[in-house]
């Protein structure tokens, strides 16, 4: 396999653009990439286009606005993992030698289902009885309370946490701290959820442009290199399963971690999964940033936090910079690979080299998360 | 009383006369009792709920309909606010645990102040919602035993 790296990047600010059409959202993000990586645009080899509720062809609808076509275009849908499993089949196709330069790009316009919870498959017995996404993480968030004696108050200063890294990153979709008493007095979702706990729907795209090595290198004197790129699945089983642990992505981490020879020690930032406050305190257990049952101790001891020594979430999360869902992989990866670049801007992380990139989701009966996928930058 | 894992005699009739948002997830068993109606492996015994149509343990078709455990043990919860149209929120909805090792997702008619994780609960049929015409639709329920 040849080394994969990262020579452009692009996205818009998150937000709500019911006025603008799929493809008016998702281009901007992808001129930006290419335009940064200074590759002439007829040597971009194959586009891959994640996006969960666009519709058919929708990597084919932004493309042709900038007149880029003719290569192959593959659409991904793979939930809330649709352009991170974009990114990973592009990182395939070059360090396989099967191509040399490839476009990634996420986009998603969620406003056009009005408002709401995220809209599920009615095939799926639990949508059926009523599963919404927020409760699915609820259940874990009581479970994981239950167990390990968590309050929600502590629980919703993941929400703060977020909030205030948000606030300084101006593609972020809601740029407003917000306080732990104003967590939680805002109104009840799904308890012990309230608004706050609960990532926001909306509308966004984001690009990258990776190539091999060689190439890279030919654009740019230090590039980030992508050291690990891993999709997996969950599980299947209709009994007995322990919600307070996230199997998949705990198995997708050692996958990840292994591929990059490196250990949860040697990551400096992480943009991770918190669709809801209770996921960004489960994953610091699935990565290894602590032990089971101490995510909160590492939380409010800073660490966390911008200044910290494990920073997630600088651009403020899923619960802040928003989750456009087929957008979010991509702009993950847009945001640490910025990191480590060392452009961040107000939320940057000091001294960034390695970066991590999760992306798991899909609400789907009997499985953990219908998918996960993470990625490992290094520079 | 009908044991569970008993065979079910007509699953595809069970519900006739009632809306059921899943009518064949649930049934009354010849003593009038709500059940839960899951398949059972014929050839590995693997139990499915709901019933499936192919073994997820050894490929196997032959997949019978039997009742599944009237009690369980709830594993988690969370009091709904916020749902697709039809249902009526707020309600509680959980992961049941029933004594055959099989985790159900249901609705929970207990008041939200009862609710406690690791309560025993037992199956019920309940109102969930409404249909498009604003008709009661049914459910299998669990409440506190």
């Amino acid at each position: 396999m040849r080394d994969v790296c990262v020579i452009g990047t692009g996205m818009i600010p998150f937000g709500k653009y019911p006025d603008k059409t799929l493809a008016e959202i998702g281009w901007p993000a992808v001129k930006e990439a290419i335009v940064e990586s200074g590759v002439p645009h007829n040597e971009i080899d194959a586009v891959y286009c994640g996006s969960a509720l666009g519709g058919m062809l929708s990597g084919q609808r932004v493309m042709k606005a900038l007149g880029l076509t003719g290569m192959p275009i593959i659409n991904v849908e793979n939930a809330c993992s649709s352009s991170s499993s974009a990114l990973a089949q592009a990182w395939t196709a070059v360090a396989s030698g099967q191509h040399d330069i490839v476009l990634v790009v996420g986009v998603e316009k969620l406003t056009k289902f009005g408002g709401g919870t995220l809209p599920l498959e009615k095939e799926d017995w639990e949508v059926n009885q009523g599963m919404v996404m927020p409760a699915l993480y609820a259940m874990r968030a009581q479970r994981y309370m239950y167990e390990y004696g968590l309050t929600a108050r502590q629980l919703g200063e993941v929400s703060v946490k977020a909030h205030d890294h948000g606030a300084l990153n101006p593609n972020a979709q809601i740029r407003k701290r917000v306080t732990i008493d104003e967590v939680m007095a805002s109104r009840p979702v799904a308890d012990p959820f309230t608004l706050w706990h609960c990532c926001p729907t909306g509308d966004g795209a984001a690009a990258l442009v990776i190539a091999s090595g060689d190439i890279a290198r030919k654009h740019k004197s230090d590039p980030v290199r992508i050291a690990a790129s891993e999709v997996t699945s969950g599980l299947y089983t209709n009994g007995y399963r322990d919600m307070t642990w996230a199997e998949l992505t705990a198995r997708g981490a050692k996958g990840a971690y292994d591929m990059a020879g490196i250990g949860p020690d040697d990551v400096d930032v992480a943009e991770i999964h918190d669709a809801f406050t209770i996921a960004e305190l489960m994953y610091y257990e699935a990565f290894g940033f602590c032990e089971r049952g101490h995510a909160y101790d590492l939380l409010s001891s800073g660490a966390t936090s911008l200044g910290g020594d494990i920073c997630v979430n600088p651009s403020g999360g899923l619960l802040s910079r928003g989750h456009p869902v087929g957008a979010t992989g991509a702009a993950q990866a847009v945001e640490i690979v910025r990191q480590l670049e060392g452009r961040a801007g107000a939320h940057q992380v000091k001294d960034a080299t390695v970066g991590i990139a999760h992306a798991t989701g899909g609400g789907i009966a009997g499985l953990d998360h219908g998918v996960c996928s993470i990625h490992i930058f290094v520079r | 009383m009908t044991e569970s894992g008993t065979l079910v005699a007509n699953p595809d009739a069970a519900n006739a006369d009632e809306r059921f948002v899943a009518p064949d997830l649930v049934a009354r068993d010849p003593a009038g009792k709500p059940r839960l109606i899951g398949g059972r492996c014929r050839a590995c015994a693997q139990l499915s709920f709901p019933r499936a149509a192919v073994c997820p343990g050894c490929f196997s078709e032959d997949i019978d309909a039997v009742y599944l455990a009237e009690e369980g043990t709830l594993y988690s919860y969370s009091v709904v606010h916020q749902a697709p149209k039809g249902w009526a929120v707020p309600y509680a909805l959980g992961y049941v645990d029933l004594a055959d090792e099989v985790r159900v997702l249901a609705h929970l008619d207990v008041p939200a102040d009862k609710l406690a994780i690791a309560m025993t609960m037992r199956l019920g049929i309940g109102v969930v919602g409404a249909d498009a015409s604003g008709a009661p639709l049914l459910s299998y329920t669990f409440t506190s035993a």
